[in-house]
C-alpha cells in the first residue's frame, strides 16, 4: 500500500502524456469556452467584443431557454426511467430458460450497434405520414394517419421512444449480466419463507441490482443529455415549435443551433458553461449518493 | 544505404521541383452523391489532362454551412481552398467573412453569356463576386394519372393559389385516398412567393442598397402566403412530414403516389421523374403556382455559386477561375443540366439544348426554363441579402409551423418579425 515514487520527477514524467492530452483536448477548450462566454464572438468573422455577463443575462431572461431546460429535464426523466424499466424488464424475460433465448438477446441488443444517423433515418421513414409503414398500418386498422412530427406531443414522444429504443441494448446487457450474479440461494431462501415471485423480485433481486442501477442511471443521464443529439437532428431538427421554441430543442441542440448554424459562438459558449454547471451538479450528486449505494462488500 | 538515402533525397528534390511547377487547386463542394460528385470529379480530371501544369482536386466537404466553417478555419491557418461552392443565401455571409475575393477582380471576366436573373443574384454592389454554378428554382410537379382520376385536365395544371384550391376541392370529392398538395416546410418557398409578388423580403432594397436592418415578414404579401398555407392545411388538402426542410420526406410522398401536386426544386427533375416511372405514374411539371391577382414577377435563383479564396497566389486564383469557367462552359452546363435538372446558367447552353432537340415542347424542363427566362429583373427577384439568413429561415419556418398548429397568421408573423429583426441586429453588431 505504501508504494510511493521516491523520485517525484519520475512520477510527473509518467503522468505527462495524460496531462498533455487532457490539457490540450479538455482543459484548454474548457477554459477557452469559459473565456468566450464573456465575449460577443463570431467564429467566422473572428470578431470578439467583451460583454461581461451580458450573454448569461440574455439567456437567463429568455423564456425560450427555460423552456428548453424544462424539456430537457422531462426528456431525461423519461429516457432514464423508461430505458431502465424496459431494460430490466426485458433482461428478466430473456433470462428465463426458454428455447432461443440467445437469439432474443442478440435481437434486443442490435439497436445499440446502429449508428444514430441510421436509427434516425429509419424512424423518420417509418413515421412518414403518407408513405410510412406506421401510418399505412394505422390507416388500415383505424383510418387514422397522424402527422407525427408536427404535433408537439407526438414528436416529443417519438424522440423519447427512439432514444429509449436506441439505448435499450446497453441497459439490457448490463442487467442480464447483473441478474446472473444474483445468488440463487438467496432467492431460494426467500421462496422457502413463502415469498411469491413478485416479492422475491421486489425485495431480493431489485436491492441486489442497486449498484448497477445506480451506475446505469448516470450513464443514461449522460446519454440523454449529450448523445441523443444526432437522433434529434435527423428526426426533428429540434422541432416542432411549441410556445417559445421547438419542443425537442434540448439544451445541447440549442448550443449547436446557436454555435454552428447561427455562428453566435459567444452565446453558445455561455450555454455550454451553464450546461457544465448543471452537469457538475449532477456529478456531485452522483458522488454523494454513491457512498450510500450498497455494493454488497 | 547511403546511396539509397541519396537517391531518395534526389527523388524528393525532383518531386519538390515538379510540384513547384504545378499549380494545385482544391475545390470544396457539397455533392456527396456519386452522380453529382462523380461528375465534378470527371470534369476535374478532364481539366487536369488538358492543363498539365494545374492539378484540381475536388473534395466533398459536407453541407453549405459546414463548408463555410471549414473554409474559414482553413483561411485562418493560411491554407484556404482555392475554390469553394457556396449556397446563394450564404452570399452576404461569405462576403462578410472576408476570406474570399470577387471573381470579377481576377483578370477580365466575360459575363455576357450568363442568364440575367442568375447573374443578378451574384452581382453585389455592381461587382460579380462568384461564378454561378448549380442553379435552380421551385416548380410544380403533378401526378397526371391522379389528376385524370379526379376529373382534372393534366394539360392545365393550376398556376395560382385559387386554382390549386379548386383542384383540391375536386380531388377531395373524388375520394382517391390521397392528399392534394405537398411541399416540405421550407422558407425557400416563402421567399420565392414573396419575389413572385414583387415584394421585398428585407428593407434597404432587399439588403442590396445597404445592409438590411429589417426583415419584412408582416407585409401583406407575407400574410397572403401564410394565410394560403393555413387554408389548405385547415381544409385537409396539404401534407408534409412535419419535420422542417425535409426534402426527401416530401419527395417520397409524391413519388409514392400519395399526393397529386408537389412543389420542389427543378434540381430534382431527373431523380423524381425516375422514381415516378418506378412507381408507375406519369409525371408533369408546371409553373410555380402563385398568389392570385398579382403579376408574375418570376423567381429568385436558388442553388450555389463558386467563390475564390483570398490569400492564394495569383496563379492559383487564375487556375481556380479557369477551372470554374471550364466546369460551367457551354457544353458542360448542358451536360450537367441533363444529368440533374439544375439550370444551365449560360444562354449558349440553353441555345445548344434547343438545337439538339432536348428542350422540345414536351420536355419537363421547358416550363422551368421559361419561368426563369421570363423573370423580371428587379430588386425583389434579385433575392435578399441577409447575413443571418440561415437563422431567419428557421424563424420563418417556425412561424408557419405555429400557424399550422392553430396560431393566427398575424400573431405568428408579428412574432417572427421581432425575432428576425433581433437576429439581424445581433449579426450586424458582430460584423465589425
Amino acid at each position: 500500500m505504501n508504494a510511493v515514487f521516491k523520485n517525484r520527477w519520475l512520477a510527473i514524467l509518467l503522468l505527462l502524456p495524460t496531462l498533455v492530452v487532457l490539457g490540450l483536448f479538455l482543459y484548454y477548450p474548457a477554459l477557452e469556452t469559459l473565456r468566450l462566454s464573456l465575449y460577443r464572438a463570431n467564429f467566422i468573422f473572428q470578431t470578439e467584443a467583451f460583454v461581461g455577463l451580458e450573454q448569461f443575462r440574455t439567456l437567463l431572461g429568455d423564456p425560450a431557454y427555460y423552456q428548453s431546460l424544462i424539456q430537457t429535464v422531462i426528456f431525461c426523466g423519461l429516457v432514464v426511467g423508461l430505458g431502465l424499466a424496459f431494460g430490466l424488464g426485458l433482461a428478466v424475460l430473456v433470462g428465463e430458460p426458454i428455447a432461443g433465448a440467445g437469439v432474443y438477446r442478440a435481437l434486443l441488443l442490435y439497436p445499440y450497434a446502429l449508428s444514430p444517423a441510421i436509427a434516425g433515418t429509419l424512424w423518420l421513414f417509418m413515421f412518414n405520414p403518407e408513405v410510412g409503414v406506421v401510418n399505412n398500418l394505422l390507416c388500415e386498422l383505424f383510418q387514422a394517419a397522424p402527422r407525427w412530427l408536427d404535433n408537439p406531443f407526438y414528436a416529443f414522444g417519438l424522440v423519447v421512444a427512439a432514444s429509449v429504443w436506441k439505448n435499450l441494448g446497453y441497459n439490457l446487457a448490463f442487467y442480464v449480466a447483473a441478474l446472473q450474479n444474483v445468488p440463487k440461494e438467496l432467492l431460494e431462501a426467500a421462496a422457502l419463507d413463502g415469498a411469491n415471485p413478485w416479492q422475491r423480485f421486489r425485495h431480493v433481486t431489485l436491492p441486489l441490482l442497486s449498484p448497477i442501477t445506480f451506475f446505469l442511471v448516470f450513464v443514461n443521464l449522460a446519454y440523454a443529455i449529450f448523445d441523443t443529439f444526432s437522433l434529434v437532428d435527423i428526426l426533428t431538427k429540434g422541432g416542432p415549435v411549441l410556445g417559445q421554441t421547438g419542443v425537442t430543442t434540448f439544451l445541447i441542440y440549442r448550443v449547436y443551433l446557436d454555435g454552428f448554424e447561427n455562428f453566435q459562438t459567444g452565446l453558445a459558449a455561455a450555454q455550454a458553461v451553464l450546461m457544465l454547471a448543471m452537469v457538475g451538479g449532477l456529478t456531485a450528486l452522483q458522488f454523494r449518493l454513491g457512498r450510500r449505494v450498497n455494493y454488497g462488500g | 544505404m547511403l546511396r539509397k538515402t541519396f537517391v531518395g533525397l534526389l527523388a524528393l528534390a525532383v518531386g519538390a521541383f515538379a510540384s513547384a511547377q504545378t499549380v494545385s487547386v482544391e475545390f470544396w463542394h457539397t455533392f456527396g452523391d456519386p452522380k453529382r460528385g462523380g461528375w465534378i470529379q470527371a470534369k476535374a480530371e478532364a481539366f487536369n489532362k488538358a492543363n498539365p501544369n494545374v492539378k484540381v482536386t475536388p473534395v466533398f466537404k459536407g453541407s453549405y454551412p459546414e463548408i463555410l466553417q471549414a473554409a474559414t478555419l482553413a483561411a485562418r491557418q493560411g491554407k484556404p481552398p482555392a475554390l469553394v461552392q457556396m449556397y446563394e443565401v450564404g452570399s452576404q455571409f461569405a462576403l462578410d467573412s472576408g476570406i474570399f475575393q470577387p471573381v470579377g477582380g481576377i483578370g477580365t471576366l466575360d459575363t455576357s453569356d450568363y442568364i440575367k436573373p442568375v447573374l443578378n443574384y451574384y452581382t453585389i454592389g455592381g461587382r460579380v463576386n462568384s461564378i454561378p454554378f448549380n442553379s435552380s428554382s421551385p416548380v410544380l410537379y403533378y401526378n397526371r394519372d391522379l389528376m385524370k382520376k379526379a376529373g382534372l385536365d393534366p394539360a392545365k395544371p393550376p398556376t395560382t393559389y385559387g386554382e390549386i384550391n379548386q383542384a383540391c376541392a375536386k380531388i377531395a370529392s373524388a375520394n382517391l385516398g390521397v392528399k392534394c398538395v405537398g411541399f416540405n416546410l421550407h422558407s425557400w418557398f416563402f421567399e420565392q412567393w414573396m419575389a413572385q409578388q414583387g415584394a421585398l423580403l428585407a428593407n434597404n432594397g432587399n439588403g442590396r442598397k445597404s445592409r438590411a436592418t429589417e426583415v419584412l415578414l408582416t407585409s401583406d404579401a407575407a400574410k397572403k402566403i401564410v394565410s394560403w398555407i393555413k387554408d389548405i392545411n385547415d381544409k385537409g388538402y396539404y401534407t408534409y412530414t412535419g419535420k422542417l426542410e425535409d426534402w426527401d420526406g416530401s419527395d417520397a410522398i409524391f413519388t409514392g403516389g400519395k399526393v397529386v401536386f408537389h412543389i420542389t426544386s427543378t434540381a430534382d427533375i431527373v431523380n423524381i421523374a425516375d422514381a415516378a416511372k418506378q412507381t408507375g405514374f406519369d409525371m408533369g411539371v408546371g409553373l410555380l403556382p402563385i398568389a392570385d391577382g398579382v403579376k408574375r414577377n418570376g423567381v429568385v435563383i436558388g442553388g450555389a455559386s463558386l467563390w475564390i479564396s483570398k490569400g492564394i497566389s495569383s496563379a492559383e486564383a487564375a487556375a481556380a477561375r479557369d477551372f470554374a469557367l471550364f466546369m460551367t462552359n457551354t457544353a458542360n452546363m448542358a451536360e450537367w443540366h441533363k444529368l440533374t435538372g439544375y439550370y444551365p446558367v449560360r444562354n449558349s447552353s440553353v441555345e445548344a439544348l434547343r438545337k439538339e432537340g432536348w428542350l422540345n415542347e414536351k420536355a419537363p424542363q421547358l416550363v422551368a426554363f421559361n419561368q426563369l427566362l421570363q423573370t423580371e429583373p428587379n430588386e425583389a427577384t434579385a433575392g435578399a441579402l441577409i447575413g443571418p439568413f440561415q437563422q431567419v429561415r428557421r424563424i420563418v419556418e417556425e412561424a408557419i409551423q405555429k400557424v399550422l398548429g392553430g396560431a393566427s397568421v398575424d400573431a405568428a408573423l408579428g412574432e417572427a418579425k421581432t425575432r428576425a429583426d433581433a437576429a439581424l441586429k445581433e449579426y450586424n453588431a458582430s460584423v465589425k
